[in-house]
């Protein structure tokens, strides 16, 4: 190429500058956003009573149920979510393996009172399996209603989400590696200690952190299934010091202590997981067919994702039966046009977050400073511990005099939910995006492969997949979301899930559980549709979903 | 009324006014289920655009907790004039802050089970907090609430959270009046019938209790009338009580900082005609605040009619909540 003799081309954007800069001014916009939300509140308080927190028996035990519950929920979802992982990287061939990676996506995205009525139809005390996990399990004396509910719920949401990253790790593992494992006849025990640990090792501690957060700061699942107050998160207390005691320094102030609990959690993670963990990689398109995936391994994987799709599918077969009725009731009149208001918010959200997403783990990986780079983690994990309540306060008062118009309040409801969508975004884009090694750097560099061309030509082909399936969650984060939506939208014009919650207000039962089975048809749709749009081109025809 | 919407939402949030309009506006915060399609917003703002020449904005937040919150986060630049959705439970609250002008209107026509004469407040719909319940899963429901209470542990009831909803504020308040200072001791023995504590309304009544998970839900007086009017089934009914019912109100202010104040009391009085008031049962589904005669739809008759109205003052609920918000989180964790 003529670039290495012609020292006057420069790629565009190939400065040093262009990898870092954005994505770290993106962090700090971010972390600045979100303090100075929590400084105005503090700042609109008249007084701040912080030992009322040490003091408070009542603080204590909801920080410990809200530990206790998070870590089992972790523990869970984990343990069932590699396994099954490892399955569907094992087999790549099955029918219905797409339908069941898009529903996998699906879960963590559902509106929560819509998969809670399909958790209750199914294991609740009139539910479907109810009668049969009694019958086969009498010891267990199951009771949805409690710890087992919250921890079901969260393993529900959450197994899916971290099997689905998860098995795109297992894809990324280099192509040399499975090779070489292939022709060396390795079992299943050593295919994990020499090429699957090390390719997920490096993402579990994050992951963790993840589902740990989402568990922690779950608020309407801790409640609904809960049983009673014992079991209350901090969110809890937050909602209520806000919305009825109106005290905004005790709402900041308990922020304050989820930020550092779930802080001080990050800390630890970031600390001990080096990204060197990450394998190096180049095409990774190629798969060969893996010695462990027949014989007794085969049974024991395809009852596992029998399991594991039924778990998925009959929550979801309960929210079809009920909603099918509701849905045939003519209200496509009310449907259709807040179909289209949801996605005007939600595809822009969408976009915004899959661009801050791709920055930020660009600057994070390309920094030499520590200080950027921990910068960059650290607000991608902002939103997810900082409640969007407590965000969508201080934000009001912080914007006030300058707002106005109705496409203000849905600006800043698409701003929200990007924000919300960053961290998972963030963790489906780092392991592909920082996945190059740095041989395959060198030679691009060496022939002037940078900047937008390094881009379109390296990361683009290896990224298309990913930036999909990212496109496709931050837009259902979005058209799934009714908390900041409530916060903003107006009734003449609602979105689905305002819709969905004007319903039940007015007692349409029938009719909102026919709004929340096309919600949950939407989203399955929005996933196929990304899908389809991330396949690249050559490998149309393969199986890969 | 049984909106409650929940999530996180609650605090702050936008303003919808739309701009430039040759008549007077009339901008109205409410919560989402007054305003919505099923709700009386639409049939109320018509008939009142009609006599006044001017042209009404519902502006919806998600409860009476989230409108007061709007309102003192715009203080004196607040474009409310009016605000329509408090309750009994959020009034002495919204009363202190100052931000509420009095509304010099006749109230006479007022047909409420409790004397109202309050300067800021007009009250424009009101119900009676009661359990409802299945009654193909329970023929036969307890007669009082002391019978609820001591009924075996296997009667299951879902009720709501009172730190986060109203209901679940009334049915606090409702053992607290019927019980005084035993109200701890008796939430102790209610706490195993229990099935939940949801976060809203809508929460336990549309995931659990219309999915049979129990037999029982806190709810209103006046739900079973939209399920026998509209649904034409007399399946959910609710359980009169021999204590009697606690009581909510729900009532509409004028916001001190209005420039609109002759077209906002023009509304008040407004409110307590038949023209608005014909809206409240089927579309708030709550009791009418005045007579509406011939015009209250016959289900009506058909609701329990409670012999004792227990009421507190608002100000001694305000001054009160959060010491029994304690002792029933004591009693319920204990």
């Amino acid at each position: 190429m003529a670039g290495r003799h012609d020292p006057v081309m420069h790629p565009p954007l190939s400065h040093p500058g262009w990898q870092t800069w954005p994505g770290a001014v993106f962090a700090m916009g971010i972390l600045g956003l979100s303090l100075s939300g929590l400084g105005a509140l503090i700042w609109q308080s008249p007084g701040v009573d912080i030992t009322s927190l040490w003091h408070s028996s009542y603080l204590r035990g909801v920080i410990a149920f809200s530990f206790s519950q998070a870590t089992l929920s972790v523990a869970l979802s984990l343990f069932a979510a590699i396994p099954v992982a490892r399955a569907l990287d094992r087999h790549r061939n099955f029918a219905g393996r797409s339908l069941l990676l898009r529903l996998m996506e699906l879960s963590l995205v559902l509106p929560t009172i819509v998969a809670i009525s399909g958790l209750v139809a199914i294991y609740g005390r009139q539910g479907w399996l109810t009668p049969i996990i009694s019958y086969l399990a009498p010891a267990l004396d199951w009771n949805l209603y409690g710890l087992s509910g919250i921890v079901l719920a969260h393993v529900f949401f959450n197994a899916p989400l971290a099997a689905r990253i998860l098995l795109q790790s297992f894809e990324n593992m280099p192509s040399q590696q499975r090779k070489l494992a292939s022709q060396l006849g390795l079992g299943s025990l050593w295919l994990w200690r020499t090429i699957e640990w090390p390719a997920i090792r490096g993402i579990l501690p994050g992951l963790a952190g993840l589902i740990f957060t989402l568990c922690f700061t779950s608020f309407a699942i801790v409640m609904t299934l809960g049983g009673g107050p014992s079991a209350t998160t901090l969110e809890v207390a937050i909602y209520q010091a806000l919305r009825f005691e109106f005290d905004f320094g005790r709402a900041a102030l308990l922020a304050l202590v989820q930020l550092l609990v779930c802080g001080s959690l990050w800390w630890v993670v970031v600390r001990h997981n080096t990204n060197a963990a990450l394998m190096p990689n180049r095409v990774s398109q190629e798969h060969p067919s893996r010695r462990d995936s027949t014989g007794i391994s085969h049974i024991t994987d395809s009852l596992m994702l029998l399991f594991f799709s039924a778990f998925l599918v009959l929550p979801l077969a309960a929210i079809i039966w009920r909603g099918l009725p509701g849905l045939w009731d003519g209200q496509v009149s009310l449907l259709l046009p807040a179909t289209l208001r949801s996605f005007a918010i939600a595809l822009p959200a969408g976009a915004l977050s899959v661009i801050v997403a791709l920055l930020i783990v660009t600057a994070s990986g390309s920094t030499r400073s520590r200080i950027i780079s921990r910068l960059c983690d650290i607000a991608a994990h902002f939103p997810l511990i900082i409640p969007a309540i407590v965000m969508g306060t201080g934000l009001f008062l912080l914007l006030r005099p300058s707002l106005g118009t109705r496409y203000d309040g849905f600006a800043l409801v698409a701003l929200i939910n990007a924000l919300m969508a960053l961290p998972f975004i963030v963790h489906l884009l780092r392991g592909p995006l920082q996945g190059l090694d740095g041989d395959t750097l060198k030679v691009a560099d060496q022939l002037n492969i940078r900047g937008w061309y390094r881009w379109r030509w390296l990361h683009w082909p290896r990224l298309r997949k990913p930036l999909a399936l990212s496109m496709a969650y931050g837009t259902a984060l979005s058209l799934g979301d009714f908390g900041v939506i409530a916060l903003f939208g107006t009734p003449a014009q609602p979105t689905l899930p305002v819709l969905l919650y004007q319903q039940l207000g007015s007692y349409q039962i029938a009719s909102a559980a026919g709004t929340g089975l096309w919600i949950i048809a939407l989203l399955l749709a929005n996933f196929g549709m990304f899908n389809l749009l991330g396949r690249s081109p050559r490998l149309k025809e393969s199986n890969h979903a | 009324m049984p909106n409650r919407l929940s999530p996180l939402l609650s605090a702050a949030l936008f303003c919808v006014v739309s701009s430039v309009q040759a008549s007077e506006e009339l901008t109205i915060y409410t919560h989402p289920s007054f305003a919505s399609e099923w709700g009386p917003g639409p049939a109320i703002t018509e008939a009142f655009e009609e006599q006044c020449d001017c042209q009404v904005n519902l502006v919806a937040l998600d409860s009476g907790g989230d409108i007061l919150q709007r309102l003192r986060l715009e203080g004196s630049s607040s474009s409310a004039d009016l605000v329509l959705g408090l309750d009994t439970g959020t009034m002495e609250t919204a009363r202190q802050t100052g931000l509420l002008a009095p509304h010099d209107i006749d109230l006479s026509a007022l047909t409420l089970p409790v004397d109202w004469s309050d300067s800021l407040f007009v009250p424009y719909d009101w119900g009676y907090f009661a359990f409802v319940y299945n009654t193909e899963q329970l023929p036969t429901p307890p007669a009082s609430l002391d019978d609820l209470i001591n009924a075996p542990d296997d009667l299951k009831i879902i009720i709501q959270d009172p730190r986060t909803s109203t209901p679940g504020l009334g049915l606090l308040l409702w053992m607290r009046s019927v019980y005084g200072d035993q109200a701890p001791e008796k939430w102790v023995k209610l706490k195993n019938k229990i099935l939940t504590t949801t976060k809203s309304w809508s929460d336990g009544y549309f995931s659990l209790f219309m999915n049979g998970e129990a037999p029982m839900i806190l709810s209103y007086s006046t739900s079973p009338a939209y399920h026998m009017a509209i649904d034409k089934t007399d399946q959910y009914q609710a359980v009169q009580f021999e204590e009697g019912h606690y009581l909510q109100v729900e009532v509409a202010a004028l916001v001190e900082a209005s420039e609109h104040k002759a077209l906002g009391r023009k509304f008040l009085e407004f409110m307590l005609t038949r023209d608005f008031q014909r809206h409240i049962p089927l579309k708030n589904v709550m009791y009418p605040a005045t007579d509406l005669g011939a015009e209250l739809p016959g289900v009506f008759s058909k609701l329990i009619q409670p012999e004792t109205t227990l009421y507190f003052d608002p100000a001694e609920v305000a001054s009160n909540r959060s010491r029994w918000l304690n002792e029933w989180l004591d009693a319920m964790t204990r």
